[in-house]
C-alpha cells in the first residue's frame, strides 16, 4: 500500500464542513427560539429574521464554495458525492430556518398559544420538542459523519408524521375555527416540513460516508 | 448463453499460475481470461479478468507500474515482441484466443491496430503516405481505392480539413496533436476493429487533447476502444467503463459513472481521489 497524502482539497472541504455545522448549530438556535417564543407568546421575530437571512447567506456561501471546488478539484468518489450532499445540506437547513421564521411571524400576526387551550398547546409543544430533537441528530450526525445515528432520525420521523396527524384530528374534532387552530394547523406543517429537511439531512449523510442513496420518509 | 472454460497454460509450462473459472462473456468483444505477464521474473500482470464490450470505450487507469500498458499490449500481442517478456492465459477477440498457435500475430494486430503515447508518423513519408503505409504493405489497395481509403481515414480522424492541401508534405511536419491524429488515421485505414491507445494525450496540449477526446468518443460508433491514460478526468470523460489496475492485479472495473461517483473498492477511492501517491 503506498503512502497516504494529504491533499489541498481537504483543506477547503473541511472549511466547508465547519461553515456546515455553524449553519446546523444556528438553525436549532433559531427553531429553539421561535417554538419557544409561538408556546410562550413572546416576540422574537426580528431575532429570527436576522438568523433566518444569515442561514440563506451562509446557503449561498456553501453553494459558491462547491463550485469553485468542482471547478478547481474536478472531484470524483466521496469528495463529489460529499460537495453534492453538502451543497444539498445548505440547502436544508436554510429551509429549517425559513420554517422558524414563518412560526415567529405567526406568533406575531395570527396568535401564539400562550393562551390556547391545553390540549392544542401540549400537542404543538410535544411535536416542536421532537423536530428539535431531530434537528440535533442532523447536525450532530454531519458533524461526526455517524451514520447509525443518521439512521435513527426515521423513527422520530414517523412520530412526528402521526402527531401531525392526530392534531390535524384534534382540530377536526374543534367546533370553532379560532386563532389558535389556524394557528397551530400552520405551525403543525412548518414543524412537519422541517422534520421532513432534518430526514433528508441524514439521509445526505448516509450518501456521503457510504453511497448508498437511502430514502427513510 | 454463457460458457465455462478451463484457462490453459499457453507458452510457459514452468510458470506456476493462479487461475479463476471464468465466464467466456458472448457479448464482449474482446475478453481477458487469467492474463498474467512477465518480463524476466519479474511478473507485471496477476490473473487479470476483463470484458470489453464491441462500440464502447473502455479507460484502463492506475498509478505507473501497475501493469496498465503490458496489459494493453496482450491484447494485440505486442507484450511478446519485448525481450524476456512472457505471458499466459487468454486473450478472446469475439471469443476466439489469438494467443492460439495457429493464428497469425500480424493479422491480430491489423483487426486490434494501437495507437501509442509519443505522436510516431513515419518520418520519411508524406502525410498521404503513413496512412497508406499498412495497406501497401498489404498490397491489398491501390490507386482511386487507395486514396479513398486515405481519405476516409483522415476525415474519421477529424484531420482531412486540416490537411487535404497538403498531403505530400511530410508526416512530421504537422502539429503534435495533428500527428497524434494522424497516427489514429494510420491505425483506422487497415479498417481495424479494436483500438488501443496507450495514454494517447499525454504529450498533447489542452485543445489538442480536446480533440483527440472528442475523436475517440466518435471513434466508438465503429470501433471499440481501449484506452490508458493517467488523466483520471480524460478517462471520466469519455469511457464507458472503467477498469483500475494496482499492482499488476485488476482491483474494480465498472461503468465508469460508478467507478467515479461510487467506487466500490477502497483502492480505487484512494487513488482517484489522490489519497495515495
Amino acid at each position: 500500500m503506498s503512502r497516504l497524502m494529504s491533499r489541498l482539497i481537504d483543506i477547503v472541504l473541511k472549511a466547508q464542513s465547519m461553515l456546515l455545522i455553524n449553519m446546523g448549530e444556528l438553525t436549532y438556535q433559531a427553531l429553539s427560539t421561535s417554538t419557544t417564543a409561538y408556546l410562550e407568546g413572546l416576540t422574537v421575530q426580528d431575532q429570527v429574521r436576522e438568523m433566518s437571512d444569515k442561514l440563506l447567506l451562509m446557503a449561498d456561501e456553501v453553494e459558491d464554495r462547491s463550485f469553485e471546488l468542482i471547478s478547481r478539484f474536478q472531484p470524483v468518489a466521496s469528495d463529489l458525492r460529499t460537495i453534492k450532499s453538502y451543497m444539498k445540506i445548505g440547502y436544508d437547513f436554510s429551509r429549517y430556518g425559513r420554517y422558524a421564521l414563518d412560526i415567529a411571524c405567526i406568533n406575531e400576526q395570527i396568535h401564539g398559544l400562550k393562551t390556547c387551550r391545553m390540549n392544542i398547546k401540549d400537542s404543538v409543544e410535544k411535536m416542536s420538542e421532537t423536530v428539535l430533537q431531530m434537528v440535533k441528530i442532523s447536525v450532530d450526525a454531519l458533524r461526526t459523519h455517524d451514520v447509525e445515528l443518521a439512521r435513527t432520525i426515521a423513527k422520530l420521523e414517523c412520530e412526528v408524521d402521526e402527531m401531525y396527524l392526530n392534531h390535524l384530528k384534534l382540530l377536526d374534532e374543534e367546533n370553532d375555527t379560532t386563532k389558535c387552530t389556524v394557528s397551530s394547523a400552520l405551525t403543525a406543517r412548518y414543524l412537519e416540513r422541517i422534520a421532513d429537511h432534518a430526514v433528508y439531512v441524514c439521509e445526505s449523510i448516509i450518501y456521503i460516508v457510504t453511497g448508498e442513496k437511502t430514502r427513510m420518509r | 448463453m454463457t460458457t465455462t472454460i478451463p484457462t490453459t497454460i499457453q507458452e510457459q509450462n514452468n510458470i506456476e499460475q493462479s487461475q479463476q473459472e471464468v465466464t467466456i462473456d458472448q457479448t464482449a468483444k474482446m475478453q481477458a481470461i487469467n492474463v498474467n505477464a512477465w518480463f524476466g521474473s519479474k511478473q507485471i500482470l496477476k490473473t487479470v479478468n476483463l470484458a470489453v464490450k464491441p462500440n464502447t470505450v473502455t479507460a484502463i487507469i492506475g498509478p505507473s507500474g501497475c501493469g496498465k500498458s503490458t496489459f494493453l499490449r496482450c491484447f494485440n500481442r505486442m507484450h511478446e515482441l519485448a525481450p524476456n517478456a512472457k505471458m499466459n492465459g487468454k486473450i478472446l477477440l469475439d471469443r476466439e484466443n489469438i494467443y492460439d498457435r495457429q493464428t497469425d500475430p500480424v493479422q491480430i494486430r491489423r483487426r486490434v491496430g494501437m495507437v501509442f503515447q509519443k505522436p510516431n508518423p513515419f518520418p520519411t513519408m508524406s502525410i498521404y503516405d503513413n496512412v497508406a503505409a499498412g495497406l501497401k504493405l498489404t498490397g491489398a489497395k491501390k490507386g482511386k481505392q487507395l486514396d479513398d481509403i486515405v481519405k476516409h481515414s483522415l476525415e474519421q480522424a477529424t484531420l482531412w480539413d486540416e490537411v487535404k492541401d497538403d498531403l505530400k508534405k511530410s508526416g512530421t511536419s504537422i502539429s503534435g496533436g495533428q500527428q497524434q491524429r494522424l497516427c489514429i488515421a494510420r491505425a483506422i485505414a487497415l479498417q481495424p476493429e479494436v483500438i488501443l491507445m496507450d495514454e494517447p494525450c499525454s504529450a498533447l496540449d489542452p485543445i489538442a487533447t480536446a480533440k483527440i477526446e472528442k475523436l475517440v468518443v466518435d471513434l466508438k460508433q465503429d470501433y471499440t476502444v481501449v484506452i490508458v491514460t493517467h488523466n483520471m478526468q480524460q478517462a471520466s470523460r469519455i469511457s464507458d467503463y472503467t477498469a483500475f489496475m494496482y499492482m499488476g492485479e485488476l482491483a474494480e472495473f465498472g461503468e465508469t459513472k460508478q467507478i467515479f461517483e461510487n467506487p466500490k473498492n477502497k483502492l480505487t477511492e484512494n487513488y482517484i481521489t489522490g489519497v495515495f501517491g
